[in-house]
């Protein structure tokens, strides 16, 4: 059994931190944003941080991401060490192997939709798989909206483009940093199935941070945050389940 | 409130950097120019009164003929009233003194000074204390055979006590021994100009004619004030020797003022480009307020969101930009000072020694520049001041959009308008009006363009960005449409670079024409092999005995002299042509419009065909002129001709007899039938070129010299238009880091989506290029079309071809894409650096 679960865990990871510490500041000023984190994110899995505010869900998704760095620890997407890479892998890491979704301002203005989509591709200079990003495209059904500006686009409509400008490179893994967290609840609801989709049928792998027990639930598996260390895990979550584990969490 | 806006300002330290930095540079040059243009003056008001020092009274003709530049031409006094003067009670010495025309020729047998540049002189050296000259070394000349020099002329010809020199004047090139070396007042020389110093008798003989000099210089013996010493000078003179006395302080008054109006061409010229400088300064400054305004949008809204009236929003911007307007311009004025010193020492360089002993700083300079700059920092905040009162409080919430260009057809209209009113104001300068006009007109074009700006600054920009997208991918296409995004920023980033390039373009379209014309006019009329000429304009030249001699060479066919003198015709002053209609015949012709050239007697005069037009003169019609020594000849139409350079033309014999030394600045030559080039060539050198008289050139070569020294002009508005491109460059370098800072949160976007560093740094290039050729097209067109406007009213007096640049054109937009990538490089750097976090997590 639990030679099974390693060989799992070696073949279907798409990232891990390994005592992830993130120290802000230094001397009285010093904050510890991550605390000797460890946590896998697997592969085919939709996962969602949570955790009060300030307790460091951005920062561990901006260092597994690999848009910061760590102050001690190790951080891995696939197999690939970050902390050995110069600037220039870790941008072509960054473009090839990991998709962004941010909570607001997530497109370039002076790009249409569809360039947004297909800009971490253009940027490598690569066509990408055309098939596959017409399937992404069909998945967020905008094809009346791809010559669109971004300031032409509803919020909701900013948000699927950049939902599928995450999975037009086929990533190694996703981040999503509360993509919900600007829109109303419908448009929310719609971004999350969006997501949701992408993992079971797509079979892509999604890291959101989320404060909502509800978008939390559309994930296979929530990591729980508090103080810059791993306060607990739940799967097969649902929005009743994770109140109460919040409020536990509270006290 | 003030305070708050003190507080908000203070907290943009980079907004406030570049803010001033963009005042600094318009104001800079304002305060470099009337610093220097001070600092030249009181130092030749110091020099002179220095010089002078020991002259009470000063004795010349009363017979002067005033020149374009503010000289004037005088006719000579005769020794004989130095016995005259000497004899009136209260003198106690007199000279003679003379500034006549005299050539030191180097060791390595070139005439001293340069080609174009100050005057050589030829003088007395006097022990007298009313002389002009202090001994330096050795001793002052005594005889035919004697002579010295000033100190900066000896030590550029390396020249020592016991040399012999050679020294070419109105009677021919002689040698004499240096005996000493001296210094003029307390400088080696005033401007550069070269002095070779004679006896009296020598210097009159050698240089003007025998018995002559141009002033006497005469000395009181402290018992009657200079007033009172120089009447009765005048009344112990006859009347009939048409002589008047000023006193000391006149004639040190006169000089000066002579001085500064000689140097009055190059300091208009000098204000004229720190105008420019200040105009394209606005520019960059209003650039700057209009979009720090925009980024501040939310932090204005905010403010009205939280309770601030519009006044108070308007209010707090005003206060920013007058405080950074004062900052600014007090510290444009002290780089102004450094500028100043980098003028000098250019002009130092390039041979005009202005003798600066310090700087002179007046408060004047001071309080018009910080005035100047505060006020137009002010000015170019009052727009983007109000807009920021009326934004909406909500646009606190609103990402800052892409602004918007307003009425269309209301900015095509003025825009043409304003262009076609600057056109008409250029088209009725060339025809005459004044400079003012000539001014309005530019501004008016500039305006039209610059409104116009905003309408095809974003086709434009698509338009030179599309090869860039070709080669560039996505990269290119983001630099292309970030050029595009703001047309009005856009529009207002290439002025600076649209003037500039304007300017080069159509002034370097007009030296072409100026160029043609030159050829085209000294083509036709020069019909023979050789020319020697000089480049001293309408001072000194080829004595016109030299000219006789040439002429009497076996080995020449023909030869004749042309010069220039300057003479009264009715109440105008001109420079008109002397030539020698009969040796003339074939060799050198006047485009004659009706008579003939030969038919010019001693007492006709040939008028240009606009000119007679204008004065209702025609073949037959009499008028009088007078000449330099003070006589007036009543001359008769012989003809008319047409031309672009000269209204009149007499026949040389017109002067004989005269006291003025006439000199030829151009002589040309046929040689004799069956003579090798070279023998004739030997021959007419060995009386001329060899000695140090005048340049020997073949016909082409001639022409070419002749039409190539529109460059040297030329050059030197190139010289001073660079300078405005520097500005130009700071300009977009300042536009491209707001650019930079606005897009913080994008750029940070990028580089989380995979951009790295060297594509964002490629963006930013190719931004900063697209601006920048956007800047130059226009430019160029803007150029042509003022080309072709002033040389089409030009057509009347003579100028017939519109000749493009083509050359011209494509450096200039060469220069202007190096231009992009040069102003892109900090920038660009700058864009890199932004952490990517900060960058997203910002709002
Ligand atoms: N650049 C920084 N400098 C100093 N401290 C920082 C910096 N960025 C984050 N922190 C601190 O690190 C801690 C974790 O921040 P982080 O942004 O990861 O929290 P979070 O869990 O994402 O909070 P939220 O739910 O509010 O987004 C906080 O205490 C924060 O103040
Ligand atoms: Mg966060």
């Amino acid at each position: 059994m639990s030679s099974t679960v390693a060989n799992a865990m070696i073949t279907s990871v798409a990232a891990r931190a390994e005592s992830a510490s993130k120290i802000y500041g230094s001397g009285d000023n010093e904050v510890r944003a991550l605390d000797d984190v460890s946590v896998t994110f697997e592969r085919g899995k939709y996962s969602a941080i949570m955790g009060p505010s300030g307790s460091g869900k951005s920062t561990l998704m901006h260092c597994i991401a690999g848009l910061d760095s760590l102050t001690s620890g190790q951080v891995f997407i696939g197999d690939t060490d970050l902390s050995s890479l110069n600037d220039k892998a870790l941008t072509k890491l960054r473009r090839e192997q990991v998709g962004f979704i941010f909570q607001s301002f997530n497109l370039i203005p002076t790009l249409n939709a569809y360039e947004n989509i297909v800009l971490p591709l253009s940027l490598g200079g690569k066509p990408g798989d055309e098939a596959w990003i017409k399937q992404v495209i069909d998945t967020i059904s905008l094809h009346d909206r791809l010559d669109h500006r971004p300031s032409e686009l509803s919020g909701g409509q900013q948000q699927r483009v950049a939902v599928a400008r995450a999975l037009a490179s086929q990533p190694e893994i996703i981040f999503a940093d509360e993509p919900t967290g600007n829109l109303d609840s419908k448009s929310g609801t719609e971004i999350l199935k969006f997501l949701r989709r992408a993992v079971t049928n797509l079979g892509q792998t999604i890291v959101m941070v989320t404060h909502d027990p509800v978008s939390a639930s559309y994930a296979d598996r929530i990591v729980f945050l508090a103080d810059g260390r791993i306060a607990g895990e739940m799967t097969q979550p649902t929005p009743e389940k994770v109140l109460d584990y919040l409020k536990h969490l509270g006290e | 409130m003030f305070r708050l806006a003190l507080k908000m300002s203070l907290a943009r330290k980079s907004r406030l950097a570049l803010t001033s930095l963009a005042i600094i540079l318009g104001t800079s040059f304002l305060s470099g120019t009337t610093i220097f243009t001070d600092t030249i003056n009181s130092t030749f008001e110091r020099l002179f009164t220095d010089v002078f020092r020991g002259v009470d009274a000063y004795v010349r003709s009363s017979s002067s003929i005033e020149t374009n530049f503010g000289e004037s031409r005088r006719g000579p006094t005769p020794i004989s009233a130095l016995e005259t003067v000497l004899n009136v009670p209260g003198v106690s010495a007199a000279v003679g003194d003379m500034q006549g025309f005299a050539r030191v020729i180097g060791k390595d047998g070139e005439p001293l000074g340069k080609e174009m540049g100050p005057p050589t002189f030829g003088g007395i050296a006097s022990a007298s204390v009313a002389g002009l000259w202090r001994v330096e070394s050795g001793r002052l000349p005594v005889g035919a055979t004697e002579m010295m020099l000033d100190r900066s002329t000896a030590k550029a010809g390396k020249f020592v006590v016991g040399d012999t020199v050679r020294v070419n004047a109105f009677s021919g090139t002689r040698e004499f021994t240096l005996v000493g070396v001296a210094n003029y007042g307390d400088i080696s020389s005033p401007g550069g100009a070269t002095f070779a110093l004679f006896d009296q008798p020598t210097a009159s003989e050698f240089l003007l004619k025998p018995g002559f000099v141009d002033a006497i210089l005469v000395q009181g013996d402290g018992s009657v004030s200079d007033e009172e010493l120089a009447s009765a000078i005048t009344a112990a003179l006859p009347s009939e020797a048409k002589l008047e006395t000023l006193t000391g302080a006149q004639i040190t008054q006169e000089t000066t003022s002579q001085i500064k109006t000689a140097l009055g061409f190059f300091t208009t010229f000098l204000k004229a480009f720190s105008y420019i400088a200040l105009g394209v300064g606005c520019f960059v400054i209003y650039n700057v307020f209009s979009i720090t305004a925009a980024q501040r949008q939310r932090e204005s809204a905010l403010l009205r969101a939280i309770g601030a009236s519009r006044r108070q929003v308007t209010t707090s911007m005003m206060v920013e930009a007058l405080i950074v307007g004062v900052l600014g311009s007090l510290l444009g004025f002290v780089s102004g000072i450094g500028l100043s010193r980098a003028l000098s020492a250019l002009l130092n360089a390039l041979g005009l020694e202005i003798p600066t002993s310090g700087l002179t700083i007046r408060s004047n300079a001071v309080i018009a520049t910080v005035v100047v700059g505060t006020l137009i920092t002010v000015l170019s905040a009052v727009l983007p001041a109000l807009r920021a009162g009326r934004v909406s409080p909500l646009a606190a919430i609103r990402d800052s959009a892409l602004d918007t260009v307003g009425n269309f057809r209301h900015r095509v209209i003025l825009g043409l308008v304003l262009g076609a009113l600057g056109a008409l104001g250029l088209v009725s300068a060339v025809n005459g009006a004044s400079t003012t006009v000539l001014g309005l007109g530019v501004l008016g074009v500039f305006s039209g363009f610059l409104v116009l700006g905003p309408v095809f600054s974003r086709p434009m920009a698509m338009l030179l960005g599309a090869p860039i997208t070709k080669m560039r991918g996505i990269t290119g296409a983001m630099a292309r449409q970030n050029a595009a995004r703001n047309p009005k920023r856009t529009s207002r980033t290439a002025a600076p670079v649209l003037i500039g390039v304007a300017l080069v373009t159509s002034f370097t379209a007009l030296a072409s024409s100026l160029k043609s014309e030159i050829r085209d006019t000294i083509g036709s009329a020069f019909r023979g092999d050789y020319a020697l000429s000089v480049d001293s304009h309408g001072f000194g030249g080829i004595p016109t005995s030299i000219t006789d001699q040439i002429n009497e060479l076996p080995m020449v066919e023909q030869a004749t002299g042309v010069g220039l003198l300057p003479a009264k015709i009715g109440e105008e002053s001109r420079f008109i042509l002397i030539f020698n209609p009969k040796t003339a015949e074939g060799l050198y012709n006047i485009p004659m419009v009706e008579g003939q050239q030969s038919a010019l007697t001693t007492d006709g005069i040939l008028v240009e065909n606009n000119k007679a037009i204008e004065k209702g003169l025609s073949i037959g019609s009499k008028i009088d002129v007078t000449l330099i020594d003070g006589r007036t000849v009543l001359l008769t139409v012989r003809g008319t001709f047409k031309s672009a350079f000269a209204n009149y033309a007499v026949s040389r014999e017109l002067f004989e007899g005269s006291t003025t030394p006439l000199f030829d600045n151009s002589v040309y030559i046929t040689i004799a039938k069956g003579v090798p080039d070279t023998d004739a060539r030997n021959a007419i050198a060995a009386v001329s070129s060899d000695l140090g008289i005048g340049k020997l050139q073949s016909r082409n070569q001639f022409i070419d010299s002749q039409a190539g020294q529109v460059n040297q002009i030329l050059a030197l508005i190139y010289g001073l238009l660079f300078l405005s491109l520097i500005i130009a460059i700071v300009g977009i370098i300042i536009t491209l880091l707001l650019s930079v800072f606005e897009r913080k949160r994008e750029i940070g976007l990028l580089r989380a989506v995979g951009m790295t560093r060297s594509q964002v740094r490629t963006m930013v290039r190719w931004e900063s290029v697209i601006t920048s050729l956007f800047g130059a097209v226009t430019g160029v067109l803007l150029g042509i079309v003022m080309g072709v406007v002033i040389v089409v009213s030009l057509v009347d007096k003579g100028f017939s071809a519109f000749t493009l640049p083509i050359t011209g054109t494509i450096f200039i937009l060469i220069g202007a894409f190096i231009i992009g990538v040069l102003a892109a490089v900090f920038p660009a750097r700058r864009a890199t650096r932004n952490d990517i976090i900060s960058a997203i997590a910002s709002t």
